[in-house]
């Protein structure tokens, strides 16, 4: 069974009074283990479709399934604890919060959620990325390698069933970039989880499963590995 | 020209409409800041104002007056008339009445109408205004000989031929009202009589209150010439002054008052320039790309720091502009409980009218003004000075606030020792100057301190509040942490307010149980009486000799004790004088002296020679100590008597003079007592005594009030509370202006980090965890300035009772904690401050995290 | 009989009218009075209206002429033995002071009311003074000693009375109309030799002269039918004195109680009759016959013709000074003419001249008692 399901997605933002149709009908299941990119230029709908599978947005027609259930059919408590339990985030910027420490910023959707022994579960997060001994550096301390790591450490540290990443080498340079790649691949492996990642880099999409190529909200290719 | 102008718009003005609610707080913040300060001005000016312009009106240009103490031998009228000077001779009866119907205390003059009318032109500013006490449609001369004969301002309602009652002293008397004058809407109302009526009215024979002398308009004699022509027929402790000298001199005494609510006023402006300080902060951290932008494209350092001068101006303008007439409404309501203290600590003033002057309000406007350009300064100026490149690079990471810890703490201790040095030194002409500094540099030592504070706070609560409270408390330490700057002017400016409210509290709190403990040991009769009317501190209405007589013979009545008092001036500042009878073996005395000596041992003293004891204020005022010699004028002479000690007193600001009854006797012999204080014979049953007392005072129909020991105490306290509610008024305002400043802040914080809330949504945080952080923040807010006003507050408390309350009052008072009272103010500051945060809040839910997530 | 008008002028001042409520506690004046001086220079409390009337002509070294004019009155208002308090209201004191500069064409005047109250006004036998404030008169010396001071101008004088005391009417009583009571007990110094000094408008002038004295005391007052009065004083330089008034009623009639009295160089007193003397405003189409009151919009007759037919004496009366008129502002104090004049005439076919004192009421506005 899919963990993610897109069924005939469509999405329309109002700007200024106009409507914007950011997708147009969408399709697409991802099943745990694989790990789906999705190309195309900016602007064509990924983070849009990122969103959707991640619970933090309504479709403005057609269904999204996350672990079987109707997103738009749930409310505000629901998605948030869809969330909490299911969908890890990985941002092209990070988005450490800076005032707290790597270890604090993964433990974060721990204490969030209310579980229990965040800290120890934060830290093997931690080791995990390839980071133990930093954990009580503060984001300014660390390279931007690092900081993806803890990213992905804190997407990962309640152990998610769907791990969505956008964008994550954007800020990269090569070679970090591809080892951060290596890292999600083999995360997505380990944890068998359904991971869609956004990105317009060739070299990131090799890696991938499938890689969906999208343009003005459409999907126009699918290939499968 | 047009091109600056419109980058200052683009980048300074229109933002500001972008936020309306926080620039709205501002703007509200400083206009209440300004509204308060010139409340207070023109309260001041209408509260004190009034004794001046009642009695005034009624006397004219005068240029010198005469007085003496217990009033000035009459025969002095017709030796000034006679003398061969073409000046004019204005003596006067002061009194005061109550109007039985409206309970209206007004003040009953008594002047000479016959002259009055013979004369033209009346000496009179307002001379129609007596004319048309004359206008033959009223009344004629043939009611100036009727014994029941007053003239009333309009403002009383009443007709010509209506029967008006009054309340003179302890007696109801039944008057005709003979003519109305106009009273300029009551403020200068008094009742009117011809000084025959007024004599006999207030029991007074053979003395008039004050006599006027106006010299010859275009004489060319100096008026020192015309001071000796007058002094020649004067006797010795008659005394001759410029006419209003006496004014002048209830004015002075109110300086210290109107000096310190004055500057207690400014707390809530100086709240608000925390404030202000912030939002430009806030302005130039936001604007860090656009002063870049603006700055790579030629604009200069001092473009920059204009431009955002020109922000705060906007604001502070708008703020002060607001001000003005939001500080005209306040202060109706200022007036009247800056009304009750004049009258129960200095003098009877009815407050006067509040006249909005040009100067008062410019004056108040640029005072916001000014203040709003200072807090501005620094953050305008750290913009202007920020490399261009700097200030381009993205970051909306606010600069971390390098504070040097040490090096904060140290200058904060610099800061409060020299406080200490100053509070030790002598006040400046009267006034506290350097209790008021060390004030102010407590203020700043904690301020300087206030980043370190709030840095080590916000370890601890991260630690150990997030483990009780939850992770929402340590993301809301975090970012109060984080962003230290704001956080640390925002807690400097509630603290501020919250350490003036603790001092004030402590003060007044303290201030009260020594009351409190003194009036236990001061007032040791059973039953107190007084003549009903009106109980200013400067007025004393007499009872009765036949019926104080009686009182001594009724049964269960072990003995009297006669009490009286008068106003005098000594030394150029008012002071009573009383005498209370000290011969009853009867009385056993407890009076409470500096120099620790018994007081049957300086009763003695008072008994025998020619001896006095003053006030505590009294001594502070004058210097004047134990054993000095002290000179009175005492009716027509001159007498010099010693300092037997100085006693403690708080019943008011005014110094006093204490003598025996029997020596002011030889001096004034007007026997009726003030006040008289009745002791009641072991075994009798008070509640018949009190009664039988009241029989006997309706036998002889004297209007008098009995007070059971324990009433009077009452009483005393909530004139007390009454008289400091004005500053209880003034420290809300304060705080309310410092929570406004929270709701601003966090409502900035909120869309600052709305990307970082957004963030969090993501990371699994539902609303209502959202909602718990930001209601945190304003928590930890409270509670940092809570803290920090807490610890502030009771240094502040030191100064206000050892130094400002001392140097400006002359009383010890005794430190007491009023821990409730102080423990649920804080709450009460808490809980708003959390409160403040609810809108923010709310803010911070309704973002949608999708959209704010990729903002930069 | 000039007493009663002179108490009209009094009452005119003495708007506390009317006077039932006090009436009972004063006493008539009554034929058979004895004067006695000095006792009777000073006061007498149990009648209602008393003054003391001072005027006279002087002149500097320099040939500077002045008229002058100090009046005292004193109006009872309650003998009520209850009153304790000086400022009591038992009489008022009103005060006329009035200096003419004849020949500098200019007139000052100004008033004073107040009550006795603790020295401020008051008649002292033990004193020897009567006084308004600093307007007084002393006896002291055998001489009479008149100040008063005013804005702009002040007099300080010494008299010297060079005959006894004038007793006007029959029997000590002035009669005023028909009945008993109805008069005034009337004395006056017919010729006073004065010196001292006067200041006007800070000039000071050492100056001499010739006063008249005025004294009434009374309690009955004038009848409603009255307009006004023509009184004049007069002082020949033939060492005789005259004094002369008409009462004008309403219907313009003489009134027949108006009377006179002529002093002979030995200081004897012919009382006359109304029948005696006629008194009449000049018919002399070549000078101006009257003055009108730019205040008032009176018109004062200021020439007047005297015919003494008992004495064989014709006199012509002018004025240097027109403008004399002592008109008040306050609605309550009416306003009358009292001037310095001259007389020129024939007194048994010999040429006489002399000075005096003319006053005119009633010219602006009736008199009617009761109406202020």
């Amino acid at each position: 069974m899919a963990l993610v399901e897109l069924r005939n997605v469509i999405k329309d933002y109002d700007s200024n009074g106009e409507k914007i149709r950011a997708l147009g009908g969408v399709s697409l299941a991802i099943e745990p283990g694989e790990f789906v990119a999705i190309v195309g230029r900016s602007g064509c709908g990924k983070s849009t479709l990122l969103n959707l599978a991640g619970a933090m947005d309504f479709p403005t027609g057609g269904e999204v399934l996350i672990d079987g259930q109707i997103t738009s059919a749930a409310g505000d408590s629901t998605l948030t604890e869809l969330r909490r339990e299911k969908v890890g985030f990985v941002f092209q910027s990070f988005q450490l919060l800076h005032t707290l420490s790597a270890v604090e910023n993964v433990e974060l959707p721990l204490l969030l959620a209310g579980r229990d022994s965040a800290r120890q579960t934060a830290a093997d997060r931690l080791s995990a990325v390839e980071l133990a001994g930093l954990e009580n550096r503060m984001p300014h301390q660390l390279s931007g390698g690092q900081m993806q790591r803890v990213g992905i450490a804190r997407a990962l540290v309640h152990s998610p069933k769907i791990l969505l990443a956008d964008e994550p080498t954007g800020n990269l340079d090569n070679t970090t970039g591809a080892r951060i790649m290596e890292l999600l691949v083999r995360l997505t492996r380990e944890n068998q989880t359904a991971t869609l990642m956004a990105t317009h880099s060739p070299e990131a999409a090799a890696v991938a499963d499938v890689v969906v190529t999208m343009r003005d909200g459409k999907v126009v290719d699918i290939k499968r590995k | 020209m047009s091109g600056r102008l419109k980058l200052f718009w683009r980048l300074m003005v229109k933002p500001l409409g972008r936020e309306p609610v926080r620039t709205t707080l501002t703007i509200a913040a400083v206009a209440l800041g300004v509204a308060v300060v010139l409340a207070m001005d023109l309260a001041g000016d209408a509260a004190t104002g009034s004794f001046h312009s009642s009695l005034e009106t009624l006397s004219g240009q005068q240029d010198f007056e005469i007085t003496a103490a217990g009033g000035v031998p009459e025969e002095i009228v017709g030796k000034l008339a006679e003398l061969p000077y073409d000046w004019r001779i204005t003596p006067r009866i002061e009194g005061f009445a109550l109007v039985a119907d409206s309970k209206r205390a007004l003040p009953l003059v008594g002047l000479d109408l016959i002259g009055v009318a013979g004369r033209i032109p009346l000496p009179l500013t307002k001379p129609e205004a007596l004319d048309k006490i004359f206008d033959a449609n009223q009344s004629s001369f043939e009611d100036l000989a009727k014994q029941d004969s007053v003239w009333v301002g309009q403002s009383l309602n009443k007709t010509c031929g209506d029967a008006l009652e009054l309340l003179v002293n302890d007696r109801a008397l039944t008057f005709t009202v003979r003519g109305v004058y106009p009273d300029d809407a009551g403020t200068g109302s008094a009742i009117l009589m011809d000084m025959a009526v007024a004599q006999a009215a207030l029991g007074i024979t053979g003395r008039v209150d004050r006599i006027f002398i106006r010299i010859p308009r275009g004489a060319t004699n100096s008026l020192d010439e015309w001071q000796r022509r007058a002094q020649q027929v004067l006797p010795q402790g008659v005394q001759l002054r410029a006419a209003g000298a006496s004014t002048d001199e209830n004015r002075k005494m109110l300086a210290a008052f109107r000096w310190n609510l004055r500057l207690l006023s400014y707390i809530a402006l100086i709240v608000g320039a925390f404030l202000i300080y912030n939002t430009i902060s806030v302005s130039v951290v936001r604007r860090r790309a656009e002063i870049g932008i603006a700055r790579a494209f030629g604009a200069s350092r001092l473009q920059v720091l204009l431009a955002f001068l020109l922000e705060a101006a906007v604001i502070g303008g708008a703020g002060a502009l607001l001000g003005v007439p939001l500080g005209r409404f306040l202060a109706t309501s200022a007036v009247k409980l800056m009304g009750n203290t004049v009258n129960a600590l200095y003098l009877s003033s009815r407050p006067g009218e509040i006249t909005l002057d040009p100067t008062s309000a410019f004056l108040a406007f640029f005072t916001g003004l000014f203040v709003t350009l200072v807090s501005a300064w620094s953050p305008a100026r750290e913009a202007a000075t920020s490399a261009p490149v700097e200030a381009m690079a993205r970051g909306r990471v606010e600069h971390s606030v390098r504070v040097n810890k040490t090096l904060a703490l140290g200058g904060a201790a610099a800061l409060a020792l020299l406080a200490a040095a100053m509070s030790r030194l002598p006040p400046v002409g009267g006034k506290p100057a350097f209790g008021y500094c060390a004030a102010l540099l407590l203020v700043a030592a904690s301020v300087i301190a206030i980043p370190a504070f709030t840095d080590a706070i916000m370890r601890i609560s991260s630690r150990i509040f997030s483990r009780l409270l939850g992770v929402e408390v340590l993301l809301a330490s975090r970012s109060l942490a984080g962003s230290l700057r704001r956080t640390s002017t925002l807690v400097a400016a509630l603290s501020t307010a919250v350490a003036m409210m603790t001092a004030v509290g402590i003060m007044v709190g303290s201030f009260r149980q020594t009351v409190v403990l003194w009036m236990a040991s001061e007032l040791p009769a059973d039953l107190y009486l007084r003549p009903a009317g009106s109980p200013a501190t400067d007025q004393h209405p007499t009872i009765s000799l036949g019926f104080s007589d009686q009182l001594a013979k009724l049964p269960g009545v072990l003995a009297i004790q006669r009490l009286r008092g008068y106003e005098i001036s000594y030394e150029g500042k008012p002071a009573t004088l009383a005498s209370v009878e000290l011969d009853d073996s009867h009385i056993e005395h407890s009076s409470d002296f500096l120099s620790g000596s018994s007081a049957e041992s300086v009763l003695a003293e008072l008994r025998e020679k020619n001896a006095v004891i003053v006030s505590e204020p009294f001594s502070y005022k004058h210097g004047v100590r134990r054993r000095d010699i002290i000179q009175l004028a005492l009716g027509e002479s001159r007498a010099t008597f010693r300092v037997a000690d100085v006693y403690y007193d708080y019943a008011s600001e005014r110094g006093m003079i204490l003598m025996d009854r029997n020596v002011l006797l030889n001096y004034l012999p007007d026997p009726a007592p003030s006040n008289i204080a009745v002791f009641i014979s072991p075994g009798a049953n008070p509640a018949n005594v009190r009664a039988e007392i009241e029989r006997a005072a309706d036998r002889a129909s004297a209007r008098i009030l009995v007070f059971a020991n324990s009433d009077l105490r009452m009483q005393a306290v909530q004139i007390f509370d009454r008289t400091f509610a004005i500053t209880y008024a003034l420290e809300a305002i304060a705080v309310f202006v410092a929570i406004m400043g929270v709701a601003g802040a966090l409502l900035a914080l909120v869309i600052d980090r709305r990307r970082e809330l957004g963030l969090l949504r993501y990371l699994g945080a539902s609303s209502g965890q959202l909602r718990k952080m930001i209601l945190a923040e304003a928590g930890l807010l409270g509670l940092l300035s809570n803290i920090a006003g807490l610890c502030l507050g009771i240094f502040l408390s030191l100064i206000l009772i050892f130094v400002i309350n001392k140097q400006s009052f002359g009383w010890t008072i005794r430190l007491h904690w009023p821990i409730a009272v102080i423990l649920s103010g804080t709450s009460l500051i808490w809980l708003a401050t959390v409160l403040a945060g609810w809108y923010p809040a709310r803010i911070a839910v309704r973002l949608n995290p999708v959209e704010v997530i990729h903002e930069d | 009989m000039r007493t009663d008008l002179r108490a009209l002028g009094a009452l005119a001042l003495g708007f506390f009218l009317p006077l039932s409520l006090s009436f009972a506690q004063f006493q008539p004046a009554l034929p058979g009075y004895r004067f006695g001086f000095p006792r009777d220079y000073f006061n007498h409390p149990d009648y209602q209206t008393e003054w003391w009337y001072y005027t006279g002509n002087l002149q500097s070294l320099d040939g500077h002429k002045f008229g002058f004019e100090l009046t005292f009155f004193r109006q009872g208002v309650s003998r009520d033995p209850k009153q304790n308090s000086a400022w009591g209201l038992r009489d008022i004191y009103f005060a006329h002071f009035a200096l003419s500069d004849l020949t500098g064409k200019k007139f000052f005047h100004t008033e004073r009311t107040n009550r006795a109250g603790p020295g401020i006004a008051g008649v002292s036998l033990s004193l020897q003074k009567i006084w308004n404030g600093n307007w007084s008169v002393a006896w002291a010396d055998g001489e009479e000693r008149l100040t008063a001071f005013a804005d702009s101008f002040a007099l300080s004088l010494a008299l010297h009375s060079q005959k006894p005391p004038v007793i006007h009417g029959d029997n000590g009583v002035s009669q005023k109309s028909a009945g008993p009571g109805r008069g005034s007990h009337y004395f006056s110094e017919t010729r006073l030799s004065s010196s001292g000094s006067l200041t006007i408008e800070n000039r000071k002038y050492s100056v001499t002269g010739l006063a008249w004295m005025d004294h009434e005391f009374f309690t009955h007052q004038l009848e409603a039918n009255q307009m006004g009065w023509d009184w004049f004083s007069i002082q020949l330089d033939d060492h005789t004195e005259l004094m002369l008034f008409q009462i004008r009623r309403k219907d313009g009639s003489i009134d027949p109680f108006s009377a006179g009295t002529f002093v002979d160089a030995q200081g004897r007193a012919i009382h006359l009759r109304a029948s005696d003397f006629q008194l009449s405003p000049a018919q002399d189409a070549s000078a101006a016959e009257t003055w009108s009151s730019p205040v008032t919009h009176a018109r004062y007759p200021v020439r007047w013709q005297i015919h003494v037919a008992r004495l064989n004496l014709t006199l012509l009366v002018t004025t240097p000074l027109p403008s004399q008129e002592l008109a008040t502002r306050s609605s309550f104090v009416p306003s009358y003419w009292e001037g310095a004049i001259l007389l020129q005439g024939k007194k048994n076919s010999a040429a006489v001249a002399g000075s005096g004192y003319l006053e005119m009421t009633g010219y602006d506005r009736p008199f009617s008692v009761g109406e202020f």
